[in-house]
């Protein structure tokens, strides 16, 4: 699953970006859902399937991605080893 | 530039400065030098004389058998001063062979050993709360009385943090939040790092509600670049925007204190590329911290464990390891120094890839607190310094909501008025310096009487 955003309006729900996206609910990951990154603008976020992300950059302005989604992890205690 | 003068003055001086039952001055050594402001503070110090032990010996070759003189036609003196930078070639070149001057040394500053990982604890919370003057600003009802205080990080063990901290508090299971597939309740999980930073903050605000966000729980399958776990960090802030507009808009508070990091570039598109997140603000992460932090919230992040002195075994970033949403011009950076106010030795330094000037401030870590890793094992990393600060944000948030004074007006505040350190200033290593309650305290009292409500009263006194 690869991290991507899309343009949606306020208050979007998963099905609505499945609708709007033409995806089908097993390239999503939908236990994560659809994610209100900035709601003021209608910006979200979601994971789908590598294929789908893959088909999605045909269209362009339907989404923005996939972007990193690194490991994290605690700052601490600082470790001597790797 | 300071200096050390060696001298050879009369063999009675030379006596008279080795003896233990006198204590000479400068003055007493040598009447003045030109060019050099001697330190009147600065005892004298006698120097032996290094001699050939063997009879034949080179008398100017340290590498050799030597025996050592005290003997006052042996000795010589040793003063402490000042040359002018701009004089000091022309007074190193003429100096030498004047009023019984052998040679001019520098004197440049020492410093001790920087704390590192593995290092035992430096003080314990007692202190961190008295540097906080945790007294004063709960005297003054900055207690974190009111606020929301999520700790983002491996959950929170309530009754291990009320045992350690002596006293109960608040912990907030209605408004906690888990990514999907993390197993446990809030307040329940296994006693670690978020146990740790709860307690950490909960030092200088008792009273706010904890809010268990255990995000770094969460395990999703994958193995590639593009699988990690930053996207349920970022579920985690959108649960968060839910909290904030909630609340009323008179009583704004949320308080968000983020001890994690990113540390290798080997999961994460090179920095250029347009889904790269180290170094890009356009990252959904980055964005949606944005977003928070311009509804209202307040949002800290550890600068991380990759000093130059002692970094983490984990750092793999070859420069600037103060990445992503650690470095982000809209939240606190936060770097660790000891209860003796010097930077510990794997605090990150600066600059930051986001903003420049990070990390921004410091706070107290390597201490003993929580004991969440064990009797004896300190609460350390920049991981300890964030939540310490958090928990002075969310003191000074039970008195001063964030549609009263923003976030990004907070900072300026905390900064303005923090203890500088290192060179004058702002600096990489301390940020504008060290987290100063009693200056942060005057500066709201100070803007309170220039600033007031909506119906015109001192905001500080709603």
């Amino acid at each position: 699953m690869v991290l991507i955003t899309v343009r949606l309006p306020r208050g979007a729900t998963l099905d609505m970006a499945l609708r709007e996206l033409r995806l089908k609910k097993e390239e999503v990951d939908v236990a994560y859902g659809v994610v209100a990154i900035d709601p003021d603008h209608g910006l979200y976020g979601l994971r789908v399937s590598a294929m789908a992300a893959h088909r999605l950059t045909a269209t362009p302005e339907a989404m923005d991605g996939p972007w990193a989604d690194p490991k994290i992890e605690p700052m601490g205690p600082p470790r001597k080893d790797r | 530039m300071r200096v050390l003068v060696q001298l050879r003055p009369a063999p009675d001086v030379v006596a008279a400065v080795a003896d233990p039952a006198v204590t000479a001055t400068a003055a007493d050594v040598v009447n003045g030098l030109p060019g050099v402001l001697l330190d009147p503070t600065f005892t004298p110090v006698a120097v032996p004389r290094p001699l050939p032990a063997r009879t034949g010996g080179d008398p100017l070759s340290l590498n050799q058998p030597l025996i050592f003189s005290m003997a006052p036609r042996d000795a010589s003196v040793l003063v402490r001063g000042e040359i002018a930078d701009d004089e000091l070639s022309t007074r190193l070149a003429l100096l030498p062979g004047r009023a019984g001057v052998v040679g001019v040394y520098a004197d440049p500053v020492i410093q001790t050993s920087l704390t590192c990982g593995g290092d035992g604890p430096v003080g314990d919370w007692r202190d961190v709360r008295r540097l906080l003057a945790v007294d004063r600003l709960h005297a003054e009802g900055y207690d974190g009385s009111g606020v929301a205080l999520a700790v983002t990080d491996t959950g929170v063990n309530e009754r291990h943090v009320a045992a350690a901290l002596g006293s109960g508090f608040v912990l907030d299971r209605e408004r906690s939040w888990s990514p999907d597939g993390v197993v446990g309740r809030p307040g329940e999980f296994d006693v670690d790092h978020g146990t740790m930073c709860a307690f950490d903050a909960l030092l200088a605000a008792p009273k706010a509600s904890v809010i268990d966000i255990p995000v770094l729980l969460s395990r999703r399958p994958g193995g590639s670049a593009l699988d990690g776990l930053l996207s349920d960090a970022m579920a985690a802030f959108a649960h968060l925007r839910t909290v904030l507009d909630a609340q009323p808009a008179e009583s704004r508070a949320l308080v968000v204190t983020n001890s994690w990091g990113s540390f290798s570039p080997d999961w994460d598109f090179p920095p250029g590329h347009p889904g790269n997140y180290s170094d890009n603000p356009a990252h959904p992460f980055n964005l949606i911290v944005g977003s928070l932090a311009a509804a209202g919230a307040d949002i800290l992040f550890a600068a991380g464990n990759c000093g130059r002195e002692c970094p983490d075994g984990r750092c793999a970033y070859p420069d600037r390891p103060i990445t992503g949403a650690n470095s982000h011009p809209a939240v606190l950076s936060v770097a660790g120094v000891d209860v003796t106010g010097e930077r510990v030795g794997y605090s990150s330094q600066g600059p930051g890839r986001l903003a420049d000037r990070k990390p921004d401030l410091a706070a107290y870590t390597h201490f003993a607190g929580s004991g969440a890793f064990g009797p004896g094992e300190p609460d350390s990393g920049t991981s300890a310094a964030c939540p310490v600060a958090a928990g002075v944000v969310a003191a000074i948030r039970s008195r001063v909501p964030s549609t009263i004074l923003s976030p990004s007006d907070l900072r300026t505040l905390l900064m303005r008025s923090a203890d500088d350190r290192g060179v004058l200033g702002y600096d990489y290593d301390y940020g504008y310096g060290v987290v100063n309650v009693p200056g942060i305290v005057e500066a709201l009292r100070a803007r309170a009487g220039e600033t007031r409500t909506a119906e015109g009263r001192p905001w500080l006194a709603v």
